[in-house]
């Protein structure tokens, strides 16, 4: 039935056989001409005897007769249900066996893997054949790998659409044992959605699925990426990519991100592969702050727990503590040599300030640098030198006292007295630094010039002494010594920590060799060894974070033991204190070689022809040319001239049949309309009342409840504040005038075009003008703006991309005491439609318009929250729900339009006594 | 518009009249009725009646009682008074009815038998005004004035169909000779059948005014298109399809204008006046036309 045309196929071809109907139809149509009007008319006894003075077709017309046929044939073609592009003939025999990898190397492609194993069940459906399916992952339930039962082609769909791809490998030798069950038990088809990668026991499946009755396999056309941990390189955090075997040819870059705990960007970096590379690295350099705040790198644009590498303490900065002395009795602060300490350590270590025994006592410290002074005592020196073997760094610092009297924690042991190159009895210049030994942890560093050393403490020279050397001046004498204590370290600078016997704590340099030094310390320790780690968020296989299910147990402690799987997948485990991050990118590897099925299976790609349904559109265009018979009918009947007939509408009418029939065939429901106004009109009222404005999005229902929740706003507000609302206007910010409106809703699509020039302009000039524009990106259930670094909601990501061209200043979640939380009624939530989720305003310190904020970004659904119908009645429920949810969204609403109008207003202090008279206390 | 001449007495009577609740036929044929107001007019001549016409000599003959006898007593020959003759007609109205005079085009006004309601109704007020008796020609009630009279004259008109169900006059057993009979009506029917009805109105020696009342369609035939007609009343059951209905146009208004002439010719042999009324024309024209044409002699 379809060889005439390869690309089309009928679900129902049966009906065609009505088609010879036609005839009859024709000969049918042909007959019966079009019934007349009936009228009535009293002089009708004059018009007797007139029936036929003229000739006149009592017949349809040939070109009326035409359509009708045209219409009968196409209700039929439409019923038969043809379908565009539905694909060959699955071929074979027997049941479809349809095997899918559902392991991490799928996840980047999913949704066209669905698509692909959807269409192959269609196409058997369509063939009336039986669907077995066999997923080549563990399950997560913590099953075994096995083929389902015989399934029909919508049960098959029905757990397709339910499949996930899994956060660990495919197990392809358990696939083997249960595709050889599956064979055993007659003729199968096989096809074969792989993910690419070589595996062990792939080409022993392939050959049994070929030898059980053909075997389709569909490829990918580029492997998966694989991210490992990344690593700490200094402040500098590295990170891996790896890439398939089959991609390896050329260049290629992946952009890498670096994502804070609630989902912010921190960082973003390239990684380039070389032609015939298999890994790229990316550093990322960031200031302090934001490296501390680093919880994950993940791949933009791919999803997958593969592309996604969390951080866990390891990779915060070390805590370092500088010690104080008890009393405290230091006169000169910025002389005082501590301070030099905390200044050179801070761009990478989190300094803590503190005398020695609290230092200890706290018992977190990577390092400890120590100052000048007097000899420590002995119990001191032996909780020391304990902390130090535990894998501590210790950084002493030479002075006075210490030349006068050293004590015996020393890397090496010290002359008493050190000498001075200046001096009114010294013949001697200040001295620089030498080039810094090759094998030395300063091996990458310059000392520049003009850094001299005036006075030092020296070493006593020992066998060991040049061992220990890690800095000298150009004379030879060490500057820095060091020992390896333990697993850690005891470091000597035999300088002040001060600028008084050198200008190292004023040059760079001074930092650079902190840093070095402070990065041999082995940081936080694990817990006590041999505690298995229980799972606090793990990810699944599209790389997003979830709640540990049923069957997730306890991380073992030791590294080695740790298998990847349905029982430990890729996550976060540990406690409160102490989190260990288990990333899938560390435990597989990719394969090294491409797979490369034998000769003889037939290989393709995943991209599939779309499938169109064209019985729909059919049908559609039959009910058109229906309602166009009815008109020419009825201008056959004379009813279409509006001369004496007494039902004039009829014409209208069947205009209306006509559009109504084709916008019910074409596109169903979208009758909701917003009002129109002309520009002018509006312009004039919006000038001369307070009105709302809402930005048109093109999107009919989002429109419409724009327009209803800003309604039901004004409503309120006119009911419970002083603010006249009169009602709310939709804008278009390219063409439209903005000034006149105190703020601006504008709910974001996923689809959200990108902004004119013109519009850029407008916006920016009405932020910088005092105006407040409110995004609402209304997928708080989908994600939202993230927390926790999970994903975002598909608008809040579209927002994001938006937003880049307008001036939005930098942005905080709401603080507790913003004006937005007390301009009308005091409140700290800010739910609409959806609860939960920060609502963004600009930080406190861009000083423009009062400080009010630029712009309000949240992902509540307001409008929704707002709407209500004529009699008061809310339009859409509210989630979770309840009246209290509801009339917060009101009071955040009135709050908002209370702060546009009213600004910094209750930022007074005036206001204080009486917020706090509220607050009852 | 014509001046009321009435005196200011009767104005008040009517302006206090039309505050009682009227049947809204009466209200609405008083309306234009009262656009068309000619008043109570005497005979000029000498006749029985209450208005002084003039005195004269006394003439042999003359009874005594009729002597003037303070204008006697004036002059030195006796005079006589005389009257103005203040006789009161009878008009006699007809409405044809039927379902056909239920038939109203998109163009007209209203049915051709409202039409004409309105038309009698308002004639009735006029004569009624003017001291003429009315009665309907087929109704139960002789011939009165008054506005009792008019309540029933409009409650006759609006009487079931049933009770009269002709579409030509029929002559009433007692008419009284001489008489004046409006008749409105399509008049539809085949020639002989109108000159049957209309002879035995000439031969009880009426003054007869007709009213050819026809809705615009009847003469325009303005539909286009392929239609089924089927008539009313005494042709129902009957119809006729007619595939072009604009290519027989010309034929139909050829034959309507042939009947019209043939009514025109008939009522011209029998001496009566024939005026034509289509219902998109104003009523008051109409009225216009009949009463001058009542009061002619």
């Amino acid at each position: 039935m379809t060889g005439w045309l390869a690309p089309l196929a009928f679900t129902a071809p049966w009906l065609l056989t009505a088609l010879v109907l036609l005839p009859a139809i024709y000969w049918l149509l042909r007959v019966t001409p079009p019934a007349p009007r009936r009228l009535a008319f009293p002089p009708i006894r004059l018009l007797l005897g007139l029936e036929n003075t003229e000739e006149t077709p009592d017949r349809t017309p040939w070109w009326l007769l035409l359509l009708r046929l045209l219409v009968t044939a196409l209700v039929i073609l439409g019923l038969a249900g043809p379908i565009l592009n539905p694909g060959e003939r699955l071929g074979g025999t027997g049941p479809v066996l349809l095997v899918v990898d559902d392991g991490w190397a799928s996840a980047a492609a999913w949704p066209e893997r669905v698509r692909a194993a959807t269409d192959i069940v269609d196409r058997a459906g369509r063939e009336g054949r039986p669907v077995i399916l066999l997923t080549t992952a563990p399950p997560a339930a913590g099953t075994p790998v096995a083929a389902s039962d015989v399934l029909t082609a919508g049960e098959a769909r029905a757990r397709l659409e339910a499949l996930d791809p899994k956060p660990w490998s495919t197990d392809r030798p358990a696939a083997l044992a249960a595709a050889r069950a599956t064979a055993a038990a007659g003729p199968i088809t096989a096809i074969w959605l792989s993910d690419g990668l070589a595996g062990e026991a792939a080409q022993a499946l392939t050959t049994l699925l070929q030898r059980a009755g053909g075997l389709t396999l569909v490829n990918p056309d580029t492997g998966p990426l694989l991210l490992r941990s990344p690593e700490g390189d200094g402040r500098a955090l590295v990170a891996t990519v790896v890439r398939g075997p089959a991609d390896t040819q050329t260049e290629a870059a992946v952009t890498l991100r670096l994502l804070a705990e609630d989902g912010r960007v921190l960082d973003r970096q390239d990684a380039l592969f070389d032609a015939g590379a298999r890994s790229a690295r990316t550093r990322f350099d960031l200031p302090l702050e934001a490296r501390n705040q680093a919880a994950a790198v993940r791949i933009e644009g791919i999803t997958g727990a593969a592309a996604t590498a969390l951080m866990d303490e390891r990779y915060r900065l070390r805590p370092v503590g500088v010690v104080v002395p008890e009393t405290g009795d230091q006169v000169q602060p910025l002389l005082a040599p501590s301070f030099y300490l905390e200044q050179a350590l801070a761009p990478f270590g989190a300094v803590t300030t503190a005398p020695l025994a609290d230092l200890l006592d706290g018992g977190d410290q990577a390092a400890i640098a120590l100052t000048d002074g007097p000899g420590l005592s002995e119990p001191a020196r032996q909780r020391l030198t304990g902390w130090i073997e535990a894998g501590g760094v210790l950084i002493r610092f030479a002075g006075p006292l210490t030349a006068a009297d050293p004590d015996p924690l020393m890397p090496v042991a010290l002359r008493r007295g050190g000498r001075s190159l200046t001096g009114a009895l010294s013949w001697a210049e200040p001295m620089p630094f030498d080039r810094f030994d090759p094998a030395g942890p300063f091996s990458d560093l310059t000392p520049p010039p003009e850094v001299r050393v005036s006075q030092q403490v020296l070493a006593e020279p020992s066998a060991e002494l040049a061992g220990r050397t890690w800095a000298r001046l150009i004379d030879g004498t060490p500057v820095v010594t060091a020992r390896a204590l333990g697993r850690g370290w005891l470091v000597l600078f035999h300088v002040t920590a001060s600028p008084d016997w050198s200008d190292l704590p004023l040059s760079g340099l001074f930092v650079d060799m902190l840093r070095r030094t402070v990065a041999l310390a082995e940081g936080v320790d694990s817990p006590a060894g041999g505690v298995a780690l229980p799972p606090i968020v793990t990810l699944d296989g599209f790389g997003r974070l979830q709640e540990p299910g049923g069957t997730v147990r306890a991380l073992p402690a030791e590294a080695g033991d740790a298998v990847l799987g349905p029982r430990t997948p890729p996550g976060l485990y540990g406690t409160a204190d102490y989190r260990q991050a288990f990333n899938l990118g560390d435990m597989v590897e990719m394969p090294a070689a491409a797979f490369d099925p034998p000769a003889g299976v037939p290989v393709r790609g995943y991209a599939v022809a779309e499938t169109v349904a064209l019985g729909p559109w059919l049908l559609a265009v039959a009910l058109a040319l229906i309602a166009l018979d009815t008109l020419i009918a009825l201008g056959l009947r004379g009813r279409l001239v509006p001369a004496f007939g007494k039902r004039k509408p009829v014409a209208g009418m069947a205009a209306l049949i006509v559009m109504l029939g084709a916008a019910g065939a074409i596109e169903p429901a979208t009758a909701q309309s917003v009002p129109q106004i002309r520009a002018e009109e509006r312009d004039l009222l919006a000038a001369t009342g307070t009105y709302l404005a809402y930005v048109r999005t093109g999107n009919p229902d989002v429109d419409a409840m724009s327009q209803a929740g800003l309604d039901g706003l004004a409503r309120v507000l006119t009911a419970r504040s002083s603010v006249e609302a009169q009602g709310a206007f939709a804008v278009d910010p390219a063409t439209d005038e903005l000034a006149f409106y105190p703020l601006l809703y504008w709910p974001i699509l996923p689809r959200q075009p990108d902004l004119s020039a013109a519009a850029v302009a407008r916006l920016n000039a009405y932020m910088r003008g005092g105006g407040t524009i409110v995004f609402d990106t209304r997928d708080q259930p989908q994600g939202g703006f993230g927390g926790r670094g999970g994903p975002r909601g598909p608008a809040a990501e579209r927002l994001i991309d938006v937003a880049g061209s307008l001036a939005v200043p930098p942005l905080v979640p709401v603080p507790p005491d913003h004006v937005l939380t007390k301009s009308f009624y005091l409140m700290q939530e800010f739910p609409g439609r959806f609860e939960g989720g920060d609502v963004w305003v600009q930080t406190a310190d861009v000083a423009v318009n009062d400080g009010v904020s630029m712009v309000v970004i949240g992902a509540h659904d307001w409008a929704s929250a707002w709407a209500m119908d004529a009699a008061g009645r809310p339009l859409r429920p509210v989630v979770p729900g309840g009246d209290r949810q509801r009339e917060m969204a009101f009071r955040f609403g009135i709050n908002l339009v209370m702060y546009t109008l009213t600004g910094n207003y209750k930022a007074d202090q005036v206001h204080v006594p009486s917020i706090l008279e509220r607050l009852g206390q | 518009m014509d001046v009321d001449p009435a005196p200011a007495g009767r104005l008040a009577a009517a302006a206090h009249r039309l505050t009682e609740p009227l049947p809204p036929l009466l209200v609405a044929a008083e309306r234009v009725a009262n656009t068309v107001a000619l008043g109570i007019h005497g005979r000029r001549r000498v006749g029985v009646g209450e208005t002084f016409w003039q005195f004269r000599a006394y003439m042999p003959g003359d009874t005594i009682g009729r002597i003037d006898w303070r204008q006697t007593a004036k002059r030195d020959t006796p005079f006589v008074r005389e009257l103005e003759w203040e006789a009161s007609q009878t008009v006699h109205l007809w409405r044809a009815d039927g379902p056909g005079m239920g038939y109203a085009s998109a163009r007209a006004a209203g049915s051709k038998r409202a039409r004409a309601d309105l038309l009698l109704m308002a004639l009735a007020i006029l004569l009624d005004r003017a001291g003429e008796r009315v009665a309907l020609l087929d109704g139960e009630n002789p011939p009165a004035t008054g506005r009792s009279n008019l309540m029933r004259l409009a409650a006759g008109l609006a009487a079931p169909i049933a009770d009269r169900p002709h579409d030509l006059p029929t002559v009433r057993p007692r008419l009284p000779a001489h008489g004046a009979v409006v008749l409105a009506g399509d008049f539809l029917a085949p020639l002989p059948e109108i000159e049957a009805a209309l002879a035995g109105l000439a031969a009880r020696r009426q003054r007869v005014h007709v009213i050819h009342l026809l809705d615009p369609a009847e003469l325009a035939l303005p539909f286009r298109g392929r239609i089924r007609f089927h008539g009313l009343g005494r042709m129902a059951g009957t119809d006729t399809l007619i595939p072009r209905v604009d290519s027989v146009r010309p034929l139909y208004q050829e034959r309507f204008e042939a009947h019209c002439a043939g009514l025109a010719a008939l009522c011209r042999g029998l001496g009566f006046r024939l005026a034509r009324h289509t219902t998109d024309q104003p009523v008051e024209s109409a009225l216009m036309g009949l009463a001058q044409g009542l009061a002619a002699r």
